[in-house]
């Protein structure tokens, strides 16, 4: 009896630890606190409906590449060659749809099966048959990306895309809902269901967990190394639609520099740079984070020199609370 | 005569366990000073207070010419002359003898205000170290990549005579030389005895043991079971001191003589490996039966598994389960057919550390009822939470919840985890390699009866293990291989450690 009722009383009085909290929640409260800094130093600007619509729609690239970043990045690899995928399938859908007059969903749907997915397969097949880090591999292939897009266009602007795509696309849904914020949404919501339920999806968590036993499992590890850069491909292409309808025309140069982004949002999200662990609606807020501080700095006035700064604060940061505080992290 | 070095009441606890229970150990000069135990008994944790790695938490040590201590440092250790030579060499494979012997004590030389490396006298000592180790034919600027196991080790034995060693603990130095090389590193033993040395000698072979010791001492789970004249023990005395039972019958049926086994459930036919690591192995397997496999490490047993499991590369033979043929190409055929695999190393090829006792034990379900090569597939997490709990309660698994990471289990728990998830995946075959390799006694007898229930109740049980009591404990027929073949096979009631050894060797009895 007495017994009972100390087990009650410790439960009850169960104490409150940072670590778990952490672990559980550390994307989202950096997201708040963010949120409510710029919004107490800008009330008025950076705290209405409008602006923060604003800051998602700016994020909705962000969170496309870092989506399937995180793909790359839960097999404890990389891949580079998102922002080049981007450029690349978005030039090529741009003249499919300029030059050879193209119905724009038939364009699209060719920008994504074939561009996104087929260079992200290109890519998991080099990782696999050659053995060598991803790392190499995706580094190659984002300059060898990056070079036909100039190849493509000519170093050109592609522009005069068709009203009925970039009006769609670039467009509000409802008039209220930038499409480029629903793409992302929707993208996130597929995937999350993919890694959460799929059988796939448990096989790619365990293939980042142990690679070794994965094989001994039984699960095809090549496979799935393939359909991990295939789906990074597939959603780089699609922030790649998202990146011309927004700009009506595809630009060579576009997405420079943007898998960092990509990487950050990941990283951001709690997710583990060895493989096997990370949650995919975490990227969407890792990727809103990003969105946020480039948004946020900028109605405080902080010159965009110092914005990167900022970033590389919070990453390292971020990871190094999570080394310190985080309850489960695995090499405990 | 006065000890070398004597251990008194040595005493070391690791979490949850006693690793060292008073243990006395003392080393004259020239003797060869047995140590004797089984896997986990406490050989390695004595030696590691020995070299200075482990701080013993009761006893002391006493060492000839410098005092009593209550622990050992690395430094002090060697400083005193204890010199180890591990099973796992420590020789630089890229590095050359004379560099390997002289490693962190290079001589040098004075030259004006400089000091230089005296490679020339370096050279000259080594070669007459190697004379002393019968290694005269070899150069010191030979590369130690370039020679064999037995030589690495004479290398090793030359550097623990170029710095004075007064012991030279041997950990199973003979588990992979060849008869002649055993009979070359004993006559370096018997000049070391005979120069004073004090040498503590680790193995498993107990008629090396007859043929090279003075005196044993035998330990057991940890304790001191005692120290004996060599010539008064038979070597079934030592099996007996050393494991403190009748080991056969343990696990086996009441009257495993008369037992009755079933029709034969899986059968192996001239199983030949492409890289030569399996040849034309043969045998087969009867229901309720538990069929072991004995060798020397690299004698063919994991990798004739592998061929089995499909995780190898490509091997040719005819396998059946029930009489039909299997078609295995890789583990994923296997699991489809209905064969498992524990595999030698757990954390390795075993688990994975970032899924929870509920993930691990479900995966090989989920992944045989996927489609598409594992592609294809819902998972259902109330289906793996019932699966888990099963299993749990079935196996005994300790574990704080299912949501409990597996990496944050014991290893004999982490090992229930595995065979739990093979269970939930309902194999017919299940092969276990080395299934108790770090598991602590306990835990290793939960899982023998585990293994023999998994037997009665129709599962083609195969063990393949380095460990001798074990098999003898365990198994109702046991095969033997080396160089690739099965060398021998006996019945469980003409089994002996002896007769196993030999056939190890690739002689059969």
């Amino acid at each position: 009896m007495k017994r009972e009722e100390r087990k009650l009383t410790t439960k009850q009085t169960k104490k409150f630890s940072f670590g778990e909290y952490w672990d559980r929640y550390s994307t989202i409260t950096i997201l708040a606190l963010m949120v409510a800094v710029f919004g107490v130093l800008r009330p008025t600007s950076f705290l209405t409906g409008g602006n923060l619509v604003k800051v998602m729609e700016q994020s909705s690239i962000t969170i496309l590449l870092g989506l399937g970043e995180f793909f790359a990045i839960l097999l404890g690899g990389i891949d580079l060659s998102v922002s080049s995928i981007m450029a690349l399938s978005g030039a090529l859908t741009a003249q499919l749809m300029v030059n050879m007059g193209l119905h724009p969903v038939v364009a699209v749907l060719l920008g994504i099966v074939v561009f996104g997915a087929l260079i992200g397969m290109v890519n998991g097949v080099l990782v696999t048959a050659t053995g060598l880090p991803p790392f190499i591999i995706t580094l190659g292939t984002q300059a060898i990306l990056r070079s036909l897009v100039y190849i493509v266009t000519d170093a050109r602007a592609v522009s005069g895309l068709p009203a009925a795509f970039s009006k769609t696309v670039g467009g509000k849904l409802g008039g209220i809902v930038p499409v480029p914020i629903v793409v992302a949404l929707i993208t996130a919501i597929i995937l999350t269901f993919f890694t959460a339920k799929s059988q796939s999806g448990r096989n790619l968590y365990a293939l980042g967990g142990n690679s070794q036993s994965a094989w001994y499992a039984g699960i095809a590890v090549k496979k799935h190394t393939i359909l991990a850069f295939a789906i990074s491909g597939v959603c780089a292409s699609l922030a790649g639609m998202v990146n011309i309808a927004r700009l009506a025309a595809a630009e060579p140069n576009a997405g420079t520099g943007y898998e960092t982004y990509a990487i950050e949002a990941v990283i951001i999200g709690g997710a583990s740079f060895f493989g096997g662990i990370g949650k995919i609606p975490k990227v969407v807020i890792g990727g809103l984070i990003i969105g946020v501080i480039n948004n946020g700095l900028n109605m405080v006035g902080v010159s965009s020199y110092y914005q990167q700064l900022a970033m590389g604060c919070l990453l390292i940061l971020a990871v190094t609370l999570d080394r310190f505080f985080g309850a489960s992290r695995k090499n405990g | 005569m006065k000890p070398i070095i004597e251990m008194r009441n040595i005493t070391k606890y690791f979490p949850g366990a006693i690793a060292l229970d008073n243990i006395h150990f003392d080393v004259q000069p020239g003797e060869v000073h047995v140590l004797l135990g089984e896997n986990g008994a406490g050989k390695s944790t004595l030696m590691k207070v020995l070299s200075g790695a482990y701080t013993p938490d009761g006893g002391v040590i006493a060492i000839d010419g410098y005092g009593e201590y209550a622990k050992l440092s690395p430094h002090l250790s060697a400083e005193c002359g204890i010199s180890i030579i591990y099973q796992e060499l420590s020789v630089v494979n890229w590095l050359n003898i004379r560099e390997n012997i002289f490693m962190g004590h290079l001589k040098t030389k004075k030259a004006g205000p400089l000091t230089l490396v005296d490679t020339a006298g370096m050279n000259a000592e080594t070669a007459d170290l190697l004379q002393r180790v019968n290694l005269g034919h070899r150069q010191p600027g030979t590369e130690v990549g370039a020679l064999s196991i037995s030589e690495k080790q004479m290398v090793e034995i030359a550097k623990a005579i170029a710095f004075n060693a007064r012991i030279i603990v041997m950990d199973e130095p003979t588990s992979s030389l060849t008869e002649d090389e055993v009979q070359r590193l004993f006559a370096i033993i018997r000049q070391l005895k005979a120069q004073g040395k004090g040498i503590v000698f680790i193995s498993h072979k107990l008629s090396e043991i007859a043929e090279i010791g003075d005196r044993i001492t035998i330990l057991k789970d940890g304790g001191y079971v005692g120290t004996y004249n060599v010539p008064d023990l038979t070597t079934d005395d030592m099996v007996r001191l050393m494991v403190g039972r009748e080991i056969k019958g343990t696990y086996q049926h009441p009257a495993a003589e008369q037992y009755q086994f079933g029709d034969v459930l899986f059968e192996c036919n001239h199983l030949t490996r492409r890289d030569g690591k399996a040849k034309d192995v043969s045998f087969a397997l009867r229901r309720g039966e538990i069929l072991g496999f004995s060798g020397l490490v690299g004698a063919g047993r994991s990798e004739t598994m592998c061929a089995i499991y499909g995780a190898a590369p490509k091997a040719e033979g005819e396998l059946l389960l029930e009489g039909k043929p299997l078609h295995i190409k890789s583990p994923y055929d296997a699991l489809q057919q209905g064969i498992g695999l524990v595999t030698e190393n757990r954390r390795e090829t075993g688990f994975f550390p970032n899924f929870s006792n509920r993930r691990n034990i479900a995966i090989a379900y989920q992944l045989k009822k996927s489609s598409f090569g594992g592609l294809g597939g819902i998972t259902n997490d109330a289906k793996e939470k019932e699966l888990a709990e099963l299993q749990r309660d079935e196996l005994q698994i300790k574990c704080t919840s299912l949501e409990q990471l597996t990496s944050q289990l014991s290893g004999g728990n982490q090992q229930k985890v595995i065979l739990g998830k093979w269970m939930a995946a309902g194999v017919k075959l299940l092969i276990f390699d080395e299934p108790t390799k770090g598991i602590d006694v306990g835990t290793k007898s939960e899982i023998y009866k585990l293994m023999r229930s998994l037997a009665d109740n129709g599962i083609g049980v195969i063990v393949v293990s380095s460990e001798m009591p074990e098999l003898l404990g365990l198994c109702d027929r046991i095969a033997v291989m080396a160089g690739g073949r099965i060398t021998a096979t006996y019945d469980i009631g003409e089994a002996t450690e002896e007769k196993l050894a030999k056939a190890a060797t690739g002689e059969t009895a």
